[in-house]
């Protein structure tokens, strides 16, 4: 499966939130999408999900239009979607029904999925009278009853605690390595970073940043360098890069006892490293820079910070 | 189809197993039909005017002279010149109820009686009498009843006067008429309190009801399960089984709740000496009527509730969401409780045409005036289509404000959008 989501514009009010959202994810892989609150993110989903009605452009499933009523599809909201005052084992079973089960087998995928999370002895209570992070994972059991083939996630994470993280990490490796579509978004890039081949980095409505993950990591690690040297902190190793290697790098960033820099133009790595070696310098390491998904975040989605 | 089934189950299932709903449904009911068994196990003749259960004991002398002992002064009368004969005030008024006192003790001595209940009257002449009364009563007989005395003594002078019989006279005055009722259509006098019973019964269902309605489909906007539920069927799927849900609810309270007091009432009409035939002996006729078009009205009703229930994110909202429904149906439930006495009015017809009030001006008419039959199905037919375009609106705002969070949504942007 195919999923292709091309210059989608969204107004609301006369005011455009969308300004042309492009992105395209297959199965077998996980799509993050990520953006600061107002982003567009949620938005976005929305008209995926066909809950908003896009003003142009077009969502494709394998190169025909989508509908996600007519696909197998699971959708958790960001502020979540179930009946606080209904028994969660009977609102499953009416979630798992309306996406085309039958009642005994809706019954049968509620009880295994709400096991799969280990809140099965909560079946049959209201949801009201569970903690809200047992809430979430009903809400994502809710998502999973009809053993949907695309899953889209908004904020899947948020309010769960490291345990529950785990338990709902678990589940999304699980989807991902049995072929499903995945698409969610979330605040927590270690999240991201675990699951995704692809991401997409929304800003004022517009992407500002999209394809794989690794590749989008080399690009930007590209010409950086971390550097820490003996017995000495982030601190003194910046000011001794700045006194004796000005010609050769730029401190970007420092941490407790390492430097990230930039190689200045025509610099190579490794004039670099022999210059350093030739004075003697008592290195304890150097490599190449690999930022993380956060840094890349802050870089291209912080620009009000 | 299918979903539309889904959602439908789902939702009566909610109303079944509401606490509230069984535990009003259960006690009506049941309290309804015992309330209508008691004439049968107990005799109420002395309270209600049902027959005596047989073999119940004749009064005894004593429990007579008790009740007689009973009896307390309740007018005070002055008629300083005599000008009614005692005779007279024995035959209008039962003896020991009354006393008399000087003009001037009347107003006080209606004051300080021990109940409010007392009655004073100063005869001033056989055409004019002050009447006192400490509060004065919706059905007050008292000055009816002073009227015919002084009207008597009037006719006696004018008799004696005029040297006339005065038996001769009242014969003349009232002849013995009887008058062989052949009702060929409809008995507006009999049918008028089941009519205005169910006139009030339809209004309390549709407001009780699409109230529930629309605060079922707030609640989704509110919990958000609505941005689950849009993505996984249709908003006609979705409204039509919220709305058929809330009738089959209805249906099953009102009918339980019919079915034991109409019930218990045929089994004990005896008993009652068909002392409520006026509420609760319903002619089939009209009993089908109601339920057509209450029903036809309630579901009108029941989709516009929903779909401004849609247009709100708090139940708190509902109430304003609401209140140009709501006016409509009390201005209908007005003039119709208003027409039941003109049912062949031109107001009326007019008004049992048109769907949003078809539900109780048809019925009215039917039960009390002349209506043909192809008026009756033309009512009909309006009224569904109605209901089925009511369905396709109520779904068409339903799916719009749903997925609109904050500030009630007015209409008109709904359809701008």
């Amino acid at each position: 499966m195919k999923l292709e989501v091309k210059n989608i514009h969204k107004s609301f009010g006369g005011t455009e939130v969308l300004h042309g959202i492009s992105f395209t994810v297959e199965s077998n892989n996980a799509l993050g999408l990520l953006g600061r609150n107002g982003a567009g993110k949620t938005t976005t989903m929305r008209i995926l999900m066909d809950v908003f009605k896009a003003n142009q452009g077009e969502i494709l499933l394998d190169g025909k239009k989508f509908e996600p009523s007519k696909c197998s599809i699971g959708y958790m909201p960001e502020e979540r979607g179930l009946y606080p005052k209904r028994v969660i084992l009977e609102q499953m079973i009416y979630f798992g029904r309306l996406h085309g089960l039958g009642k005994k087998e809706a019954e049968e995928s509620s009880k295994k999925w709400l096991n799969r999370m280990g809140i099965g002895e909560y079946a049959n209570r209201k949801l009201e009278t569970l903690s809200k992070g047992n809430q979430q994972k009903v809400q994502l059991a809710a998502t999973l009853v009809a053993n949907p083939d695309i899953v889209v996630l908004d904020e899947p994470f948020s309010g769960l605690d490291p345990v529950n993280s785990q338990v709902l990490k678990d589940i999304v490796t699980e989807l991902i390595a049995k072929g499903k579509l995945v698409i969610f978004s979330s605040h927590q890039m270690n999240y991201v970073e675990e699951f995704c081949d692809n991401i997409v980095i929304i800003n004022h409505g517009n992407v500002v940043l999209s394809g794989k993950l690794k590749e989008i990591k080399r690009e930007f690690g590209k010409d950086q360098l971390v550097v820490g040297f003996e017995q000495l902190s982030g601190d003194e190793t910046r000011q001794l890069l700045e006194t004796k290697y000005s010609e050769y790098v730029q401190v970007t960033a420092v941490t407790k006892s390492q430097v990230v820099l930039k190689l200045k133009e025509s610099v190579e790595k490794n004039d670099f490293i022999q210059a350093m070696a030739k004075n003697g310098e008592n290195i304890s390491f150097v490599g190449n820079y690999e930022p993380s998904l956060n840094d890349i975040f802050v870089e291209k989605a912080g620009d009000e910070v | 189809m299918r979903k539309f089934f889904v959602v439908l189950g789902f939702e009566l299932k909610n109303y079944l197993k509401d606490k509230t709903f069984l535990i009003i449904t259960l006690l009506i009911s049941v309290f309804g039909g015992l309330a209508l068994f008691l004439p049968s196990f107990f005799d109420l003749s002395d309270v209600l005017p049902v027959p005596a259960h047989e073999g119940k004991q004749q009064i005894s002398e004593e429990q007579e002279k008790e009740k007689e002992e009973e009896v307390s002064i309740k007018y005070y009368i002055s008629d300083d010149e005599k000008l009614i004969p005692k005779e007279l005030w024995v035959e209008f008024y039962e003896e020991g109820t009354y006393q008399f006192v000087t003009k001037d003790k009347v107003e006080q001595a209606v004051k300080k009686h021990e109940s409010d209940e007392a009655i004073g009257f100063v005869v001033n002449s056989l055409t004019d009498v002050d009447y006192y009364v400490m509060n004065k009563g919706m059905m007050d007989m008292d000055t009816v009843t002073m009227q015919g005395l002084l009207a008597t003594v009037y006719q006696m002078d004018f008799c004696e006067q005029n040297h006339i019989d005065y038996a001769t006279f009242t014969q003349v005055l009232e002849p013995p008429i009887k008058i062989n009722e052949n009702i060929l259509g409809k008995d507006t006098e009999s049918n008028f309190w089941y009519c205005y019973a169910f006139e009030i019964l339809i209004f309390m269902m549709i407001v009780m009801y699409g109230q529930m309605i629309a605060v079922a489909v707030t609640s989704e906007k509110s919990n958000r399960s609505i941005e689950v539920l849009v993505t996984s069927t249709t908003p006609v799927s979705l409204l039509f089984g919220k709305v058929i849900a809330g009738a089959i609810a209805a249906v099953i309270q009102v009918g339980a709740i019919f079915l034991c007091v109409f019930g218990s009432y045929a089994i004990n009409r005896d008993a009652w000496g068909g002392l409520l035939d006026m509420i609760l002996h319903v002619p089939a006729s009209v009993m089908i009527t109601f339920c057509f078009f209450g029903l036809g009205g309630f579901l009108f009703y029941a989709f516009l509730y929903g779909a401004m229930g849609a247009l709100v994110s708090k139940t708190e909202d509902i109430s304003k969401s609401v209140s140009g429904i709501m006016m409509v149906i009390m201005v209908v439930y007005f003039i119709s409780l208003a027409q039941l006495s003109n049912v062949d009015g031109i107001l009326i017809k007019v008004l049992s045409f048109l769907p949003f009030s078809s539900y109780s001006a048809m019925f009215a008419r039917i039960a009390m005036g002349s209506v043909s039959i192809i008026e009756v199905i033309v009512s009909g037919v309006i009224l569904v289509a109605s209901i089925v375009g009511a369905g396709w609106v109520g779904a068409f705002i339903y799916r719009r404000g749903t997925l609109r969070y904050g500030n009630p949504i007015k209409l008109k942007n709904i359809w701008k959008e």
